[in-house]
């Protein structure tokens, strides 16, 4: 438990708030391109602030402080002919990787970008997509680096061929066996759980200590301060941001990397859009329809009875938690590790930043742009050496790969 | 009753002791789980395994997940989020993805309020808070 203040501390990011302000010290996801392909200019509704974004007469983009009224609601969306950019408003840096419009929102020295997997990738090989959460950013980023979960909310009742899984997460089977990631995930519930801090957030590892020496390594990352990098496949990782639209709403921002063939973005774009709605990017599961909720499928098929889509899962379980959490009434454990160390690097960049010492959070230095990776992936590696085997397993993969993936 | 996939949440307000929240029909559905609104306070309504009722809160205290969607199994109701199993009286009883041999559960409780059917209706006890 932790007190209200400290709660609210945390968690919100208007410009004049603390997590805000460590917020704006990085480089935001803001918009998908393909957005301006719908109407331009487009709003960009981003850490408490009404902006729009658009493409000027020569090409570049251009993201500025709009007119709103006051109450406007979250995930308002004007059309272009309603958007009026602010005389004497703000007007923010952006850069554009992969399909996604970064903006940088803060004051001072706009900082490098890592040179992450899914940047530094072909375009061939990253598709980007969102979709709309209504929840505070730190719960949504929370499941993020939790790995105890995926046993129980995303518990598959039966395996499906994993032939069947394209693009979508856990339905692979593991490593270079014929396990189906699903039963990993439900036959060893309790992993033992490692966190590293390191020079872009934590690295995260879930072991599952299967039977006759072996064990199933799981690696993922947070990234710091508000995206993860965690394995979807043996094909591919998926780097997310949970980017507060304001206080109480966010997007998840994705961009899946592919190590050896190009993604299928078609597939891949048409499997997203049967669960959204453009141009808010809203699930069509949410709230108001119990998610899909089908008691029989509870009993059956999956743990949380929402269909096969595990994106749904995590929607169901951190705006089931109240637009905020009251983290006032939480009882963490020790499956929570990675929460506790992250909440301890957030609030010591709140403190850095307090005192005026930004050179203290992660990746503000000229060194952000030699950070490469991170090491992602899920491999079944004696128990013995599970750390060699898995940094092994990732070269592997790396090896293979059209792209410049050396680390 | 019919039968929806969550029930509507029964919002009761009142000073008590004894608060009726509805005929005891309301639970004789498929999956007996309702959502309860008392004087504000959010709470889930069940029917365990041995046919008993518990009336305990709505929100899982481990990360506040939300427990009208919670698996009704083992004789009590258990959060798909990680778990985490609770009886009728809202003690926990079960943190499976915890370590082997942590006692954690034990500490655990939730939000619990008697309830007892008198003549086809059920009733609320605001007296005996726990």
């Amino acid at each position: 438990m932790i007190s209200q203040q400290l709660n609210d501390s945390i968690t919100r990011v208007g410009p004049d708030s603390a997590a805000g302000a460590v917020l704006r010290c990085y480089w935001q996801p803001a918009a998908l391109i393909e957005e301006l392909e719908y109407q331009n200019p487009a709003p960009v509704n981003l850490l408490g602030e009404r902006l729009a974004l658009w493409r000027d007469d020569t090409g570049s983009f251009v993201l500025a402080a709009r007119k709103a009224e006051a109450g406007e609601p979250s995930v308002y969306h004007p059309g272009p002919e309603q958007i009026e950019a602010e005389p004497g408003g703000a007007v923010y840096p952006v850069v554009e990787k992969k399909g996604v419009v970064f903006a940088y929102l803060g004051d001072g020295p706009v900082p490098e970008f890592p040179n992450l997997d899914c940047f530094r990738a072909d375009d061939s090989h990253v598709f980007a997509f969102k979709g709309l959460w209504e929840c505070n950013w730190l719960q949504a980023l929370e499941i993020g680096i939790d790995p105890a979960h995926a046993s129980f909310l995303h518990r598959f009742l039966e395996d499906e061929d994993p032939d069947e899984g394209y693009g979508k997460q856990f339905r692979d089977q593991v490593a270079n066996t014929n396990i189906p990631m699903t039963r990993v995930l439900r036959e060893f519930p309790r992993p033992q759980i490692e966190v590293d801090e390191t020079n872009y957030g934590l690295k995260i590892t879930a072991l599952r200590h299967l039977e006759n020496g072996q064990t199933h390594v799981r690696v993922t990352n947070q990234i710091f301060p508000e995206a993860i990098c965690i394995p979807m496949s043996r094909e591919m990782t998926i780097t997310q941001w949970h980017v507060p639209v304001d206080d109480e709403t966010c997007y998840w921002m994705t961009m899946f990397t592919s190590f050896r063939d190009p993604v299928n973005k078609a597939l891949m774009r048409e499997q997203r859009l049967e669960e959204h709605v453009l141009p808010t990017y809203a699930p069509l599961k949410h709230k108001g329809n119990h998610y899909g909720y089908d008691p029989k499928e509870q009993e059956s098929v999956t743990y949380t009875g929402m269909g096969l889509d595990i994106n749904v899962h995590d929607q169901w379980a951190v705006e089931g938690m109240g637009a905020i959490q009251d983290r006032t009434q939480e009882h963490l454990g020790r499956s929570d590790v990675a929460i506790i160390r992250y909440r301890r690097m957030l609030r010591e960049a709140i403190a850095a930043l307090d005192r005026g010492d930004r050179d203290a959070l992660p990746m503000q230095g000229e060194e952000t742009s030699g950070i490469i990776g991170p090491l992602s992936n899920d491999t079944i590696a004696p128990t013995a050496n599970w750390s060699g085997a898995s940094r092994e397993a990732d070269l592997e993969r790396r090896s293979g790969c059209p792209w410049d993936a050396s680390v | 009753m019919k039968d929806t996939p969550i029930p509507r949440t029964i919002v009761i307000e009142g000073t008590g002791p004894w608060l009726r929240l509805g005929p005891v029909e309301m639970l004789e559905i498929v999956r007996p789980v309702v959502p309860v609104e008392l004087n504000g306070q959010r709470l889930v309504l069940f029917r365990d395994d041995d046919g008993k009722m518990g009336l305990i809160g709505r929100q899982c205290p481990h990360r506040g997940a939300d427990l009208c969607y919670g698996r009704l199994e083992d004789n009590g109701l258990r959060c798909p989020f990680h778990g985490w199993h609770f009886d009728r009286t809202g003690q926990c009883v079960e943190q499976p993805a915890e370590p082997e041999g942590s006692q954690m559960w034990k500490a655990i409780k939730v939000p619990m309020i008697p309830v007892q059917v008198r003549d086809g209706v059920i009733w609320a006890n605001l007296g005996e808070v726990s």
